[in-house]
């Protein structure tokens, strides 16, 4: 049942206390070989040979497609990030020599960004091969498509339910699909996640991540078939009517639904003439009673 | 509310006693504290997220302390509201049962009658300096619809609110699209209200009527100068002279120093209520500029 479920999108699950009892016992068991490890652990010695050229003072630049990229790294982010002890070769495969011209690097970044995932995240690389932006990009040689290091970035990989990745999905989204990001905004969740709730559904929880797939692909997470599953990930006991409801819905657009923009065109009338008339009132009252001189003629 | 304070020793001021005319009871009071506390804490926990997209609604949320915190503080007060408005049917209804149905249509009523519309067109007379001003009853027309759009927007806004609160078991008996329609009437009927009770309406008749201007305290203190209210319901003071009614509603109020102490909380208040109305008029005003 969950075989068309996107494994990396983050779920609602809480560390098990269990866990991590266990996990400070054997790290306290092992504390004899953890001292021996150095405790602010530097770059790997692989990746230490790059960073000789390629550290934060270095001005230079490189030519790559047309475009001016600098040859400096931040490497205390790269450092700080998931794969920070990692040797660079194992993304920028084939980096073998010390020197390297721009037409390598031009190949080898494609590489670096998509391919050389698949080394180590194969089964997320298969869904991702099969979703829709997979499709654009392996079936129809789209340069415009995301391929894995536009979302996760090159360099700053971080856990993909970490605030810090869960904030940043709506803008990742939006560089293509602006006007849903608009009517998500609009929602319960994007209304939560934009006032600072980080718990909340965003793009990817009822989308996927990897394997994103058209709402008329059966297999999709918001297809007919699935998305009463979906929405039941985090509303246990979510029915048919439930999953029924519009989260890209502008209510003031009545192509999305005549109902609902038949309810806010009634209140935006009803509000204008309440204060219009309200204002008028009030206004032409305070006009009168200074006029007359009634303010300040208190009773009590 | 002054009685908290009662170990205080009492000098300087010399107790007085004076005749006033008893406008609201107790239950009145009480009922008007809880609208008081309850929709401040709706306004402020639920306009942020009809305005997410601005700075204020940020500030707003960080201050009470995050989005769901507020969703809590929105809850509570929500179950307040439905408490005063059941409280508050419970009491009409008593009311007319007591009576026996009489005066539910007649000039003292909530309800509204042809004599509103011909005020309203009086007042209008008034406003362009062309006639006197009219004469009212127990309640103007304004006065009515403040109470009336009150208890029936709260169960508009009340029924939206539940059915988004849970939609789980809204959905098991309606389609989703519901869902969509509620955050819409919700929305909007909130702003509504908003500006009903912060600025057109309540505000207008509790502090910036001529009459009222700061601060008209009955509500808070239920009686008032016999005198004046005779000049600011004209009808209900002859209407109880010609019925005999008038010592129903006249009571001995001692003025102490309590008095003054109680003053002292009306005023703090009207202040909270009065930034409260400033500060999100002022908000969403800049919204709709921005």
């Amino acid at each position: 049942m969950r075989a068309w479920a996107d494994a990396s999108a983050p779920r609602r699950t809480t560390r098990s206390p269990g866990l991590v009892l266990l996990l400070t016992l054997a790290l306290a068991l092992d504390v004899g070989a953890a001292m021996r490890v150095p405790v602010a652990a530097a770059l790997s010695p692989g990746a230490e040979e790059c960073a000789e050229c390629h550290n934060a003072e270095n001005p230079g630049t490189i030519s790559v497609a047309g475009e001016t990229k600098p040859l400096a790294m931040d490497l205390d982010a790269y450092e700080a990030s998931l794969h920070g002890k990692l040797d660079c070769t194992g993304c920028h495969l084939g980096f073998k020599s010390r020197t390297h011209t721009a037409n390598q690097t031009e190949g080898w970044l494609r590489t670096a960004k998509l391919e050389a995932c698949r080394n180590c995240h194969a089964d997320q690389f298969t869904m991702y091969e099969g979703s829709f932006h997979g499709t654009l990009v392996f079936d129809e040689a789209s340069t415009e498509a995301p391929v894995c290091a536009d979302c996760h970035t090159p360099h700053n990989i971080v856990a993909p339910d970490s605030p810090q990745f869960r904030r940043g999905i709506l803008d990742l989204c939006a560089r293509c699909h602006g006007g849903r990001g608009e009517t998500y905004l609009d929602s319960y969740h994007g209304k939560a996640f934009l006032l600072g709730n980080d718990q909340t559904a965003t793009c990817i929880d009822c989308h996927g991540g990897h394997r994103i797939l058209p709402e008329s692909d059966p297999a999709s997470l918001i297809s007919d078939e699935n998305r009463v599953a979906t929405c039941a990930r985090c509303h246990a006991g979510a029915n048919t009517n439930f999953a029924g409801f519009m989260v890209h819905l502008d209510p003031q657009d009545p192509r999305d639904s005549f109902t609902v923009w038949l309810f806010w065109l009634a209140y935006v009338l009803l509000i204008a003439a309440v204060f219009t008339f309200g204002g008028v009132h009030t206004a032409m009252y305070i006009y009168r009673g200074i006029k007359d001189g009634l303010y300040g003629r208190k009773h009590s | 509310m002054a009685s908290t304070v009662a170990s205080t020793p009492e000098r300087g001021v010399k107790p007085r006693t004076r005749v006033e005319y008893l406008r609201f009871n107790a239950f009145h009071r009480w009922m008007h504290f809880l609208v008081f506390v309850s929709f401040t804490v709706l306004v402020f926990t639920g306009m942020p997220l009809k305005y997410k997209d601005t700075e204020w609604a940020r500030w707003v949320m960080d201050a009470i302390g995050g989005v769901t915190a507020a969703g809590v503080y929105h809850r509570i007060a929500a179950i307040i509201t439905v408490l005063y408005w059941l409280a508050e049917v419970t009491f009409m209804i008593v009311s007319i049962v007591r009576h026996r149905g009489r005066g539910v249509l007649g000039p003292g009523s909530m309800m509204f009658n042809q004599k509103d519309l011909r005020d309203i067109a009086g007042m209008f007379a008034w406003f362009l300096g062309k006639g006197a001003k009219p004469q009212f009853d127990r309640y103007t027309y304004w006065e009515k619809f403040d109470f009336t759009s009150l208890v029936l927007g709260t169960v508009i806004i009340g029924t939206t609110g539940f059915m988004m609160w849970f939609p789980l078991e809204t959905t098991k008996v309606a389609p989703g699209i519901i869902l969509n329609i509620a955050l819409v009437i919700h929305s909007n009927e909130a702003l509504l209200a908003m500006g009903v009770i912060f600025i057109f309406v309540h505000f207008f008749s509790a502090h910036l009527k001529p009459e009222s201007f700061p601060l008209d305290k009955v509500i808070f203190t239920g009686s008032l100068p016999v005198e004046h209210y005779k000049a600011e319901r004209p009808l209900e003071y002859a209407r109880r002279v010609r019925e005999g009614t008038l010592d129903e509603v006249l009571v001995e109020r001692r003025v102490t120093w309590r008095t003054h102490v109680a003053d002292v909380l009306w005023w703090t208040f009207t202040a909270v209520a009065g930034v409260s109305a400033l500060l999100m008029s002022a908000f969403i005003i800049w919204s709709v500029f921005d």
